[in-house]
């Protein structure tokens, strides 16, 4: 039934009734003073007929409210994630059972806290242990009520079980009849997957070890002989250099995993950047195959950073440009100065990155080439594990490219404090 | 134990192919060099003789090197040297882990290793004599 044939009902309904008993009244042909009484009796039943109607219309009003909610509410607590809703005042007002259940809470009630102590009540942490500065967090941008997809951290249930979580969560959009809503957020145990991931990456970084004893056979077995001048000193000189060139991509392995893990300590030290991009040039030009590195002229820069690293960066950087530029073409790096930050660039003038594969560059075991028919190997992990090392050091990693003219990858570091 | 000789090398290392060639690098070097196949062996043989610096694999089976570390520490009171030889990722936080003396990474310079063996034992008498 639409409200309008209800109300149309009711009209006829009391039209009905008036006329009715006004007609009735006066067949009756009571006497004018029993008459008064006559009509204010049928007012009455007129108000009690209507007020038990609007009663009937309410209630079920009401219960069809409370079906609804109770629906929702069943819809809500059957969900296999946990769902989380936080006010404009950052207070967790409603949670779901899911919830409950994977922050082994004793009941609804007890998560309803301010995020803030929420938070801290679970000792929500970065993924790989660190703690959570939740200016920054992105706790502050569910707060916001920012969308935030597949956040990963680390916490410890009510009940002190570790547990990997991965927080999803968006805006609530403004809606006249609901309180204000800021944010939906939606948290998953991924404990297994996590659990999974390391299995892997303790595979990855065994297998890379093991790797590394029959290199170091191979390698001393070469130097040997050429130190004994057996052999063809060229074809000696070959093996020693694909044999550091492999030993390099083991290498590559391990610092993915162990990034992953958990992270690897970075050594600190001060040095002269430019030096150090001087340094990896000369080990990567033999490999160049003819290919010129210029490195620009720059004055003495000193950054404070973990110089190893930062040489592993340096060589990702210039090894892409030179794989990456298959017909020639000179590589050009340059180390300049932004405020606070120094800068290295490297450019080429080979493939550049299609457009539609830019946004993967950076991701682990993607490779923008691959599939195509202009595969040059690798990987994939270079840039995965520059990216992670850069950031730790505070800086930031980006690049240029135009398809068909080159790409210029660039990273910043702070600069040591006293030059900054 | 017999009194400890100035020149002596013990190398701890499961793959046979590695340990041949560094004991005949030492030896080509000048060195006395004793070999172990893991820790439990290279225990008997510095019940034997304790040699002047030693050279150790991490991963070994039967004892490896950290719990040859820990009894060879808790054993004997004078103690040469040791030298961890490691494909770890992080030879140095290997070494620290143990309180070695000094450490190789794997796949190492063949220099490398004679160069950390004489900074313990000195340069050896062949090779001061040749």
């Amino acid at each position: 039934m639409t409200p309008l044939r209800i109300v149309l009902g009711y009209v006829a309904v009391a039209m009905v009734w008036i006329l009715v008993t006004d007609r009735l009244v006066e067949l009756l042909a009571l006497s004018p003073s029993s008459r008064g009484t006559a009509h204010a009796i049928k007012a009455a039943i007129y108000v009690v007929g209507t007020a038990a109607l609007l009663y009937l219309l309410v209630r079920s009003q009401h219960v069809e409210q409370r079906v609804r909610d109770e629906a929702l509410r069943t819809v809500l607590d059957s969900m296999p994630d946990a769902v989380l809703v936080v006010d404009r005042d950052s207070r967790v007002v409603d949670v779901n059972r899911a919830a409950v259940e994977l922050l082994g809470a004793r009941d609804r009630e007890e998560l309803l806290l301010p995020i803030r102590e929420l938070v801290q009540r679970i000792h929500l942490r970065h993924a790989d242990g660190r703690r959570l500065d939740l200016g920054r967090a992105a706790v502050r941008r569910v707060v916001a009520g920012q969308r935030v997809t597949g956040y990963e951290a680390l916490i410890r249930r009510f009940d002190a079980r570790e547990l990997f979580i991965s927080i999803s969560s968006s805006p609530v959009r403004p809606h006249p009849t609901l309180p204000t809503r800021l944010a939906v957020a939606v948290v998953r145990d991924i404990s297994e997957v996590r659990l999974f991931e390391e299995m892997r990456e303790d595979f990855l970084a065994t297998a890379a070890h093991e790797f590394k004893t029959p290199l170091a056979v191979v390698k001393a077995y070469a130097q040997l002989m050429h130190k004994r001048g057996q052999g063809d000193a060229t074809a000696l000189e070959v093996i020693a250099r694909q044999i550091d060139r492999m030993t390099r991509m083991v290498q590559q392995l391990l610092d993915v995993s162990r990034f992953r893990v958990g992270g690897a300590e970075l050594s600190r030290e001060r040095f002269d950047l430019p030096g150090l991009v001087a340094e990896v040039a000369g080990v990567v030009r033999p490999d160049a195959d003819g290919r010129r590195i210029f490195i620009a002229p720059a004055p003495p820069t000193a950054v404070l950073a973990d110089r190893e690293r930062i040489g592993q960066v340096v060589a990702s950087l210039l090894e892409n440009a030179v794989r990456f530029s298959p017909r020639g073409g000179d590589v050009e790096a340059e180390i300049t100065r932004r405020d606070t930050e120094a800068v290295v660039s490297v450019r080429d003038h080979g493939l550049g990155i299609p457009h539609e594969r830019q946004a993967r560059v950076f991701e682990r075991f993607y490779r923008a080439h691959a599939g195509t028919d202009q595969d040059y190997g690798g990987l994939g992990i270079g840039l995965d594990v520059s990216r992670e090392i850069v950031a730790r050091h505070g800086g930031r990693i980006w690049f240029e490219s135009a398809p068909g003219e080159g790409s210029t990858f660039s990273f910043s570091l702070p600069l040591a404090p006293e030059e900054a | 134990m017999s009194a400890a000789r100035h020149g002596d090398v013990l190398i701890v290392e499961d793959d046979p192919d590695l340990l041949s060639l560094v004991a005949m690098i030492l030896r080509d070097a000048g060195y006395d060099v004793a070999a172990a196949e893991d820790g439990l062996q290279a225990l008997a043989r510095i019940e034997e003789r304790m040699p002047g610096v030693i050279l150790l694999d991490m991963r070994m089976p039967v004892m490896n090197g950290w719990e040859f570390a820990r009894e060879y520490r808790a054993r004997f009171a004078r103690a040469a040297p040791i030298v961890v030889v490691t494909a770890a990722e992080d030879a140095r936080a290997r070494a620290q882990e143990i309180g070695a003396d000094a450490w190789l990474e794997k796949p190492f310079d063949l220099d490398d290793v004679v160069r950390t063996v004489a900074r313990f034992l000195g340069p050896s008498e062949a090779a001061t004599t040749t």
